[in-house]
């Protein structure tokens, strides 16, 4: 609600405090201390779960003997093998499909005057903010391939038996996951893009080139950092993701790894050959980070250099409606269409009488909002828990991203990497990894919300350190140099000089994880206790319970609720974060 | 926190609104062995049941109607998917931490197992004489577990796309090749029942009634209420080994659909529930236990169209009773091997 606001003023109110504390530990450099604490809580959140898993993998189950037999088990079945290739599949395809939506949204948003930009924005949060296992049902409603509504539609008017889309395919599953995920790029690529003066354009104009030609020599080059982080994220989260796989991709004869560890899970529970069967994915994180080194590697894309710049909108003429209508069609796809047919079940006294007054209610959300005992605490408990995710996880971030940066410490990668391994680790494992190290005593987290707040902290921990090490990227050590020269201490100059310059990245980073720790299923699953149960979770249940009208009508509270707060958050944050400086 | 100021702020409520005095008679009028479980259990104030067993509705449903029955005992309800009950149970047990009171699963494994490594307290509640047949042999002879939940799985239609003539009778009417593209089915791989199901069709057809059901190409889902879902959505017109609770719930709102009992045999899946030799209440636990095997509880889950399992409480709304239908039920020991192997074969017969 207010959390954003209260980190501004809680940076604010940081700098009235702590000049007093500088004095007295200038001499100790004082930023030193900070990096220890920074590591510890690395090793805390990331490196002692992982390690915990990696250690099972290795051992016996009952006894703890050395043994390599879990991963003769992990690894000795085709079908095994084929799950794991699967994910890395359906990987690759969802994040260049989300690329398809993300980019040209991003670019006409960010630097076009193509008009209706905040409807775009919205439909881009919407898309977001839905649960991936909420949209898969609304796919499922509308491309089922004997009574979704697009295949209905497609009958009656060609009188074709055939089904036109199939959501029940290899094809149907990457589309429904990247029609979630493609805000992760979205964002990462507007923000990049806000960054960049048009002066860089004007120079290409100068020199003879077109608008599309300026856009894809200079505009898209210089936020390829943006791009392939996005890229490298939807890569991990399709990887790691349960709930649309199990709904979509079972039906499909589609095997996958979460699918496949959840095999693992099964009594009798083999923890050890789990752990074994995920450690490959670590290496695919290794991987890629590598990869993604090399890329960027030896070329500039600094466009924040304290010169100052004047940002314009392109001028498109006739094809800003083509660019809007792409926009629109982006919206109706992962939004519109897939709401459309949620809210009509959720008003339904039955979902499989269609469309008529009588069968009309509003008995699903009353049942939910007034009679439900566990409705209202889990949506106070989604909302706290995953503010205080989000702030956590965007402070640890900034600080990794900025030592790292800036090259401050030995080893700066190590770090990079612990901040971006949980990312792979599918979420039940995850939680696994949590309950081994801090469930049982002396630590006992067991059923607190201390444990779930820490474990989605740990797993969002990459998407606020990839929004936080583009965004440190983008300012050129200058403009800090500048500060040092000066006489300024390194906290203060990144206080005064790198924090002001990117704290609006740094509030999108914190509303993304927001947005997406509310949504998490797969962890919470496993940690939530009897008084700490999430929305999703209590969504999931319902999904059980074969009642769908209800877990409709939860998933439109949820999607209100979300709504309102982001809605809240952006007016607080300042309408800068929408709109551009003039 | 919150949950039980607002729950406690309910039950005393109950004592005082809807009179202290109905309550207190209430009490008084408890069976003599019910009545002195209760006193200890007063003073142990509350139990926590771990159950992967009904509906979480339902569970909070039984969970009130014991807070009535017994003013001053609370019932923490901890309801989650079975597996997870027993991983969370596992992990208290390893964790040293004994928070749990009575554990319901809808796996027969769980509770042999926790049989086999000493961990449960045997007691037999007085109530559960009244139970029928078969709820009463599927308990554990020794006492360790009793049955007061059972999943009945049986076949169901799409009323406006299949005809009550037209209609399946038996399982292996299932095969025919009209149904092809048109059944839909949970995974042995995700619902325990699903497995139960699975493992009487390979006991009385053999192994290859599944090769001959994947020629129809059944939609293949998760749970076994997936089917139940998909019949309302219109997407498939049979709903194979469907729970009857489930589809009971998705009829009375109306939905277009009606239960088919197989001739060749209804699918009963009993489901254990036991108390752990280190339950922190245990007298109040053992109370649960009476309460559960008693007609109190029946009445509060036949509202949610849980089947009935005594004679004096009629069965749900539309359903039939269970002692007028032919039905099949695996053993402890059937499901306890043969699920595991069932799941292989099915995987390796669906592809998934």
């Amino acid at each position: 609600m207010t959390e954003s606001a209260a980190i501004l003023t809680k940076t604010e109110a940081e700098g009235a405090r702590r000049p007093g504390l500088l004095r007295r530990l200038r001499y100790l450099e004082p930023s030193n201390l900070l990096w220890i604490l920074l590591i510890a809580a690395l090793l805390f959140l990331v490196a002692v779960p992982i390690g915990k898993l990696l250690i099972v993998s290795f051992e016996k189950q009952g006894s703890g003997d050395f043994t390599f037999a879990n991963y003769a088990t992990a690894y000795g079945r085709v079908r095994y093998l084929e799950a794991l290739g699967n994910s890395l599949m359906l990987g690759g395809l969802s994040a260049l499909l989300a690329v398809v939506f993300a980019v040209p949204l991003a670019w006409a948003v960010s630097r076009t005057d193509m008009p209706g930009k905040g409807l775009t924005w919205a439909m881009v949060m919407g898309a977001f903010i839905m649960p991936p296992y909420l949209g898969a049902v609304g796919w499922i409603l509308l491309a089922g391939p004997n009574s979704g509504f697009i295949n209905q539609a497609w009958t009656w008017l060609t009188g074709l038996q055939a089904p036109l889309v199939n959501v029940y395919s290899f094809f149907g599953l990457a589309l429904v996951i990247s029609l979630h995920s493609f805000p992760l790029i979205f964002i990462f690529v507007k923000s990049a893009l806000d960054l960049i003066s048009s002066e860089m354009e004007d120079a290409a104009n100068i020199l003879g080139a077109g608008t599309w030609t300026t856009t894809r020599k200079v505009t898209l080059p210089l936020v390829w950092p943006a791009v392939l982080g996005g890229i490298i994220v939807v890569f991990l989260e399709t990887v790691a993701l349960f709930g649309t796989p199990a709904i979509i991709g079972i039906p499909a004869r589609i095997n996958v790894v979460t699918t496949q560890l959840w095999q693992f899970f099964e009594y009798p529970v083999r923890v050890e050959v789990a752990a074994a069967y995920a450690m490959p994915l670590l290496l695919i994180t290794i991987g890629m980070i590598a990869v993604q080194k090399l890329l960027l590697a030896r070329k500039g894309f600094v466009s924040q250099t304290g010169k100052g710049g004047e940002r314009r909108p392109i001028r498109l003429g006739r094809w800003r409606w083509v660019v809007l209508g792409y926009c629109g069609f982006v919206g109706l796809l992962a939004v519109l269409m897939p709401l459309a047919v949620l809210l009509q079940a959720s008003f339904a006294k039955a979902w499989g009488r269609g469309l008529s007054w009588d069968n009309l209610t509003l008995g699903n959300y009353g049942y939910l909002l007034f009679r439900h005992e566990m409705a209202l605490p889990s949506i106070w408990n989604t909302l706290w828990f995953s503010a205080a995710s989000a702030t956590a996880a965007v402070v640890i971030a900034v600080l990794v991203a900025y030592i790292v940066a800036r090259k401050l410490v030995p080893f700066g990668s190590v770090l990079s990497f612990l901040a971006m391994a949980p990312f792979v680790i599918p979420g039940i494992v995850m939680a696994i990894g949590f309950y081994a190290a801090y469930a049982a005593p002396p630590i006992a987290l067991y059923g607190t919300a201390l444990i779930i707040i820490l474990a989605f902290t740990a797993r969002f921990l990459p998407i606020a350190f990839a929004n936080s090490a583009a965004a440190v990227r983008a300012v050129h050590p200058e403009m800090e140099e500048a500060a040092r020269i000066l006489g300024g201490g390194r906290l203060l100059t990144v206080r005064r000089i790198t924090a002001p310059l990117i704290i609006r990245s740094l509030i999108g980073g914190w509303l993304i994880v927001f947005i997406v720790a509310s949504r998490e299923l797969s962890a919470a699953v496993f940690l939530v206790g009897p008084r700490t149960r999430t929305m999703s979770v209590l969504l999931y249940d319902l999904s059980e319970a074969g009642n769908f009208e209800v877990l409709a009508a939860f998933g439109g509270l949820l999607l209100a609720i979300t709504l309102i707060l982001v809605a809240i958050g952006m007016k607080l944050a300042g309408r800068d974060f929408m709109l551009r400086r003039s | 926190m919150q949950g039980i100021s607002r729950r406690g702020l309910l039950a005393s409520a109950a004592i005082i609104g809807s009179g202290g005095a109905v309550a207190r008679a209430a009490a008084q009028e408890l069976p003599s062995h019910e009545r002195e479980l209760y006193e200890a259990a007063r003073r142990e104030g509350e139990i926590t049941w771990y159950s992967g067993q009904q509906s979480a509705e339902t569970s909070e449903a039984v969970g009130r109607a014991f807070g009535e029955r017994y003013p001053g005992v609370h019932v923490n309800v901890v309801r989650s998917t079975s597996q997870v009950a027993f991983q969370r149970l596992s992990q208290d047990m390893r964790a040293g931490v004994a928070q749990c009171d009575v554990f319901s699963s809808t796996d027969y494994s769980h509770s042999t197992f926790l049989k086999r490594q000493g961990r449960l307290m045997a007691y037999r509640p007085q109530n559960a004489a009244g139970l029928i047949e078969v709820a009463r042999e599927a308990g554990d002879p020794d006492g360790h577990f009793h049955v007061f939940y059972i999943g009945v799985h049986l076949i169901s239609r799409h009323t406006g796309q299949v005809p009550e003539g037209e209609a399946p009778k038996s399982w292996t009417d299932l095969l025919d090749p009209k149904w092809r593209d048109k059944l839909a089915v949970g995974h042995p791989g995700y619902s325990g029942a699903i497995g139960s199901w699975a493992l009487l069709m390979r006991k009385l057809y053999g192994w290859d009634y599944f090769t001959r059901l994947e020629k129809n190409r059944p939609q293949i889902g998760r749970s076994s209420i997936d089917p139940v879902t998909i019949l309302s959505a219109g997407e498939r017109q049979i709903g194979v080994a469907v729970p009857s609770a489930t589809a009971l719930l998705a009829i009375s709102r109306g939905n277009p659909q009606a239960l088919i009992y197989p001739a060749d045999g209804t699918v009963v899946v009993p489901s254990p529930s036991c108390i752990p030799k280190d339950a922190p209440h245990p007298n109040a636990a053992k109370l649960f236990m009476e309460f559960a095997t008693g007609p109190e509880y029946f009445r509060v889950t036949r509202r949610y169209f849980s089947e009935s399992l005594r004679g004096d409480v009629p069965p749900p709304e539309g359903a039939k009773p269970l002692d007028s239908i032919k039905l099949i039920v695996p053993t402890p020991q059937e499901v306890e091997t043969g699920v595991t192997e069932v799941k292989e074969q099915w995987r390796d017969t669906f592809g998934i």
